[in-house]
């Protein structure tokens, strides 16, 4: 399948300084609805990184391409910070974005309704863009990148500034944009809860480098069998026990277990054999990690391996 | 069915062709220009003008009906009457203040709402470029700016070659070329003032007084300089002296003899032009990087 997104070896340099340091990869399948989430701390390039895929910058080595072409011919972005034309009408607004990304006038204003009403803008359509309040113009830019239904919508920041109703609404929106539309979604966000929730891909950028890019949903599958398990009583034949089920554990200090259950084995046989055992389960905890677990050990704000109270200690 | 009952789908349908995408932003744009009320008098004030020299066109042609002018009539007078170079270089002339108001008023709102809402990475994220946002603004200055240059100048070039003879047409085809020329070369240098005023001061007010002060500042620096230097270069510096200078010389008339030449004021108008367009250039970026 073909990626929407290919970088290879992106170097861009901004007046002397170099923001992004060679960033390789490929992301999103075309005709496939995928969202990828990028995440960064501030500085790490993540803005540089949309707006040379959306042309604005010029690589200075390696290259950008959308669907291979280069940088902005398929996508279409929702930017940051407000970016309207405030004289106008939602409808003219949408109308003028959507020929000018090549709806035929007809169909334009025939989409700028249908997408107005599609965000729940319909019925403040007639209204000046400048009248809307911070939430309705989060909208409506959303509405004016999706309004020619584009393979690639570059987000940034879209739950900016929504109170937790429209902030929902906007998740839901996006969710519908890759699943119901098959759209790609880049969506660049400091809510890594939101980025959790609507995203497959994740992409972490670190002062110009990819420092860690992983699937999600891959990730969940894989992380969804280490238990964390907490005992008292004598434990020193616990691993032998666990291993005679299949499964895999370590100690971590006396008294606190990791376990890798295999697929067919149910949490219930843990409690069998520690009864077996003559031990009491005090703590028994399904254990993967957050995203934003990911997200600290990526930008090193957290060590790889973390003893569970030295994590509580340090987040 | 009704748009409301009918669920989000994505376009799938024909796409129009990228070179004329841009032509979406004028159509826009006119009818809100056409809708200010100063754009509506001075539209309408510019037509005065034309109405007169119309019917001085016409008086010309039918000089008979005069009883002064009778057969036999005063030489002299129908000399005065005659459509020619000069003629259409003071309707160009008086045609041209209106254009340069039209301008500062039209202009200052084209560039600097779009830099105030920061909208440019709305376009620059569309496949528009930079030469297509600055076509697309000038494309509505330059309608408003045809309609009191060009339409009527036209119209009195027209109406004067069919009162007149074939002759007459044979002999001064050029009369309507060279306003044609003049004013295009004309309506080019306004619109970039107008655009590039307005893409550096973001009040629309201060934006229309740049443009207007554009033409007087220069005027008045070009004649210190001649004053003070005793030269005569200093009026290349003033765009109104410079662009007079071209349409004298397109519409066939004299200019004054030790004062600089038609191609000297044109090489120092695509001077102008060039600057102007870089400086616009300069300052339309989809984002501002910071040093």
């Amino acid at each position: 399948m073909n990626p929407v997104i290919a970088v290879d070896n992106l170097r861009v340099r901004l007046g002397k300084r170099e923001i992004l340091k060679g960033i390789s990869c490929r992301l999103g399948a075309s005709g496939v609805g995928k969202a990828i989430g990028l995440l960064g701390p501030n500085g790490a390039g993540k803005s540089t990184l949309i707006q040379t895929l959306l042309g604005f910058h010029k690589p200075s080595a390696g290259s950008a391409q959308i669907l291979g072409f280069d940088c902005h011919r398929q996508s279409l972005d929702m930017p940051e910070n407000d970016s309207l034309i405030a004289d106008m009408t939602a409808v003219a607004f949408l109308r003028l974005m959507g020929e000018l990304s090549g709806l035929p006038a007809a169909a334009a204003l025939e989409k700028a309704h249908e997408t107005l009403f599609h965000v729940g803008l319909g019925e403040a359509r007639y209204r000046n863009v400048g009248t809307y309040s911070l939430g309705m113009k989060q909208m409506a830019k959303l509405a004016q990148a999706i309004i020619h239904g584009p393979e690639l919508v570059i987000l940034d920041e879209p739950t900016n500034g929504l109170d937790p109703a429209a902030r929902q609404r906007m998740l839901v929106l996006i969710k519908e944009m890759k699943e119901q539309h098959g759209m790609n979604v880049l969506l660049c966000s400091h809510l890594l809860h939101d980025v959790e929730q609507v995203c497959d891909e994740v992409v972490i950028l670190k002062d110009g480098q990819i420092v860690h890019q992983c699937d999600l949903a891959a990730e969940r599958q894989a992380n969804k069998r280490f238990v964390q398990l907490q005992v008292s009583g004598d434990d020193r034949n616990l691993g032998a026990a666990l291993r005679e089920i299949g499964a895999e554990g370590v100690s971590e200090s006396p008294g606190t277990w990791r376990i890798v259950l295999p697929v067919e084995i149910e949490v219930n046989a843990l409690w069998r054999i520690t009864a077996r055992e003559n031990l009491r389960i005090t703590k028994l905890a399904y254990r993967r990690d957050t995203l934003e677990e990911i997200f600290l050990k990526a930008v090193g704000h957290l060590q790889p391996s973390p003893q569970p109270e030295v994590v509580h200690g340090r987040i | 069915m009704a748009v409301f009952k009918r669920g989000y789908e994505r376009y799938n349908g024909p796409l129009t062709g990228s070179a004329t995408r841009f032509l979406a932003v004028p159509r826009f744009v006119w009818p809100k220009l056409l809708g200010q009320r100063f754009v509506v008098i001075l539209l309408v004030l510019s037509l005065f003008w034309p109405l007169l020299c119309a019917g001085f066109v016409y008086v010309s042609n039918h000089a008979d009906l005069l009883p002064s002018l009778g057969s036999g009539g005063d030489d002299g007078i129908r000399k005065m009457l005659s459509i020619d170079g000069k003629f259409f270089a003071i309707f160009m002339n008086v045609q041209s203040t209106f254009a340069i108001l039209l301008a500062a008023i039209a202009g200052p709102g084209l560039i600097a709402p779009d830099l105030a809402n920061n909208a440019l990475p709305l376009y620059f994220a569309r496949p528009l470029s930079r030469w297509s946002y600055i076509g697309a603004r000038m494309m509505v200055l330059f309608g408003i700016l045809s309609l009191v240059t060009l339409v009527p100048g036209l119209f009195v070039f027209i109406m004067q070659a069919s009162l007149a003879s074939t002759a007459w047409l044979q002999a001064n085809w050029f009369l309507g070329q060279g306003m044609v020329l003049g004013f295009l070369l004309y309506i080019v240098m306004v619109s970039l003032i107008a655009l590039t005023c307005s893409a550096y001061v973001k009040w629309r007010v201060v934006a229309g007084a740049l443009v207007l002060a554009f033409f007087f500042v220069l005027a008045g620096a070009s004649q210190i300089i001649n004053q003070v230097l005793r030269v005569e270069w200093g009026s290349l510096l003033n765009p109104g002296y410079a662009i007079y200078a071209v349409w004298c010389a397109l519409l066939g008339v004299e200019a004054a003899e030790d004062a600089p030449g038609a191609w000297e004021s044109f090489t120092v108008l695509l001077l102008m032009l060039a600057a102007l367009l870089a400086v616009l250039l300069r300052k339309l970026r989809p984002v501002e990087v910071v040093s």
